[in-house]
């Protein structure tokens, strides 16, 4: 359906509609690379990922109505509904795809650390398959999402120092197996 | 259990953490922590980022409200839903209008069930009680009798009724029938039961020709018929009936609730009583009556004298009569319990306010509406706690284990 053909049906929209989406709108483009990350890092496959991120913001914006507060940030409730949307994903397909093409750092400056970085980033990336999928998950959150302990924690459904002890974890173990990679 | 050094330790790397990410360098004094704040850099770097054309595709949907695809079932809700002065209300929003909807439901239920003539749970008697456990007002007023050993007027009727039909005298004494008293005739299943009962109903005066019809249409409809009935209308004082109705014993509970509910129930009563003993007499003394008559038959066939033959004709004679009278009898006990006698009795209301009755009776009839509406909220709360309580454990096990499913995908 065009957006025109959509306008059309849906006429004038009332204020607190109007306002529902500014505030949707805000959270869009605070989000959405991020979500997209997340996805990305969780899915492994770049196509999988644009359509679990659109269906995602697409569930979030039909269900914006049921957001609250006092249950987390829009961030935590939108990183939520992706995440669910990912592992729903993930069992449909019942495997892990590779990424079909790396990401590409278009907007970075070529330079003579590039190379080293290039190689550093190599290293990071065979570490993270040392994790197991529960870690990839929290690293996806944290990094990818950039999301803070306590909306980690919500996403997760557990305390926060819980999560901050897993992430801890989680880093650490990962660190070591860069360094033994390195 | 961490240590309080682990736990300052991991919590000093998790800071650090966030400040590189936050500041986007890494420049923590210690090494380990400076290695980690490179780390947590390296792998923010390496996060995808969305295709250019992905970006303004979701852009456009974003501004454009993410519209569904035209003639899908979810688009056409969709569009329904648009056009509705606001979004649906959610759960939260629900609420107020749910426990109002509740409330209105119970008051119905309350008044449905208070109101005469309304069923309820009842204790399930099988003596026919007429209304329902649930109506407070109406338990107060029936009374169950079985058996009665006291006569009322109604069988006293009955009693003349059948006079008038055995109204021939015996030719011989036979014992006279014992009805009631200590005499019983237990382990029979058949059980025969006389049942009675009497409803006092008001009605504004000059409405008693139309309640007048409507009884004799409620009898009718379940099968009865009115034995006698008077009935004075008019707006005087004098306003009212009498009704002597018949009808089926196996249709007496709803038709007595039918008739309670064509006007205000000021009173009714119930009573039973068990004739099954004179009954199971009657037909003995009637079988061994037909034997009698079967054996004389016999001798007057084989009677040598005519002066033997004419004793023997006188005897037959007499045994007739007593088996006529006695199936008369029978006939009698068998209508009386298969037909419940049922007095009417309509009583003008007077007109001193809609609910009639001093202050009294107000306060009285709002004390059984209000032990009435408890019944039913106990009632209510006991159907309704359990499926809540069901429902909510199959939400949260539902909840649990899609929860657990899509975490399977992790492991």
């Amino acid at each position: 359906m065009s957006v025109i053909a959509e306008s059309a049906v849906t006429g004038p929209m009332p204020a607190t509609a109007a306002r529902e989406r500014d505030t949707f709108a805000s959270l869009y483009e605070r989000t959405f690379p991020r979500v997209y990350a997340y996805v990305a890092s969780l899915l492994r496959d770049r196509a999988a990922a644009e359509d679990v991120t659109a269906q995602a913001f697409e569930r979030a914006y039909r269900r914006r109505g049921s957001y609250r507060p006092a249950r987390g940030t829009p961030e935590a409730w939108l990183f939520g509904i992706a995440r669910n949307a990912a592992l729903d994903e993930l069992r449909r397909r019942k495997r892990h795809a590779a990424l079909a093409e790396d990401p590409e750092d278009a907007g970075l400056p070529v330079s003579e650390d590039h190379a080293e970085h290039a190689l550093r980033r190599e290293v990071v990336r065979s570490a993270l398959a040392v994790l197991d999928p529960r870690e990839r998950d929290l690293v996806a959150l944290k990094f990818a999402g950039g999301l803070s302990n306590v909306e980690i924690a919500r996403v997760l459904g557990t305390s926060e120092s819980n999560a901050g002890t897993l992430l801890h974890r989680t880093v650490t173990k990962l660190r070591k197996a860069c360094d033994e990679l390195a | 259990m961490n240590s309080p050094e682990d736990t300052m330790l991991m919590e000093r790397d998790l800071a650090a953490l966030d400040a590189a990410l936050s500041a986007g360098r890494a420049d923590h004094d210690d090494e380990d922590a400076r290695e980690l704040q490179e780390l947590s850099l390296c792998l923010r770097a390496d996060a995808a980022q969305p295709d250019e054309d992905f970006e303004r595709v979701m852009r456009v949907r974003m501004a454009a409200g993410f519209p569904r695809k035209q003639g899908s079932p979810r688009g056409r809700v969709a569009a329904l839903r648009s056009r509705m002065p606001r979004t649906l209300p959610t759960m939260r929003e629900w609420w107020p209008a749910a426990g109002l909807g509740a409330t209105l439901m119970l008051v119905v239920a309350v008044v449905v069930v208070a109101l005469p003539g309304g069923s309820g749970g009842g204790s399930g008697n099988d003596a026919g009680s007429a209304s329902g456990g649930g109506s407070a007002a109406s338990d107060a007023v029936t009374k169950l009798k079985a058996p009665v050993v006291t006569q009322s007027p109604t069988s006293a009727a009955r009693e003349s009724a059948k006079s008038t039909v055995d109204s021939a005298p015996p030719e011989t004494p036979l014992e006279p029938l014992r009805i009631g008293g200590s005499r019983f005739s237990p382990g029979r299943a058949n059980r025969r039961i006389e049942r009675s009962a009497s409803l006092e109903l008001g009605a504004p005066a000059d409405e008693m020709e139309r309640l007048a019809d409507q009884v004799n249409s409620v009898t009718a409809r379940y099968g009865g018929f009115v034995l006698s009935s008077s009935v004075s209308s008019g707006k005087t004082d004098g306003s009212g009936g009498d009704f002597d109705l018949r009808i089926p014993a196996t249709r007496l509970r709803p038709a007595l609730r039918d008739l309670a509910a064509l006007g205000s129930l000021h009173s009714q009563t119930q009573s039973g009583r068990d004739v099954t003993r004179p009954y199971v007499t009657v037909a003995s003394r009637q079988e061994a009556a037909r034997a009698e008559r079967t054996g004389l038959l016999r001798r007057l066939a084989a009677a040598g004298t005519d002066q033997e033959a004419e004793a023997i004709r006188v005897r037959l004679d007499a045994v007739d009569r007593r088996i006529a009278r006695l199936h008369s009898q029978l006939r009698g006990l068998r209508l009386s319990t298969e037909y419940a006698t049922v007095l009417v009795t309509l009583a003008a209301d007077d007109g001193s306010g809609a609910g009639g009755g001093s202050f009294g009776d107000a306060v009285n009839d709002a004390g059984d509406l209000l032990v009435g509406a408890a019944g039913i909220a106990v009632r209510v709360l006991a159907l309704g706690v359990p499926l809540g309580l069901l429902g909510l454990g199959g939400w949260g096990a539902w909840s649990a284990t899609r929860r657990r499913r899509r975490e399977s995908a992790l492991a």
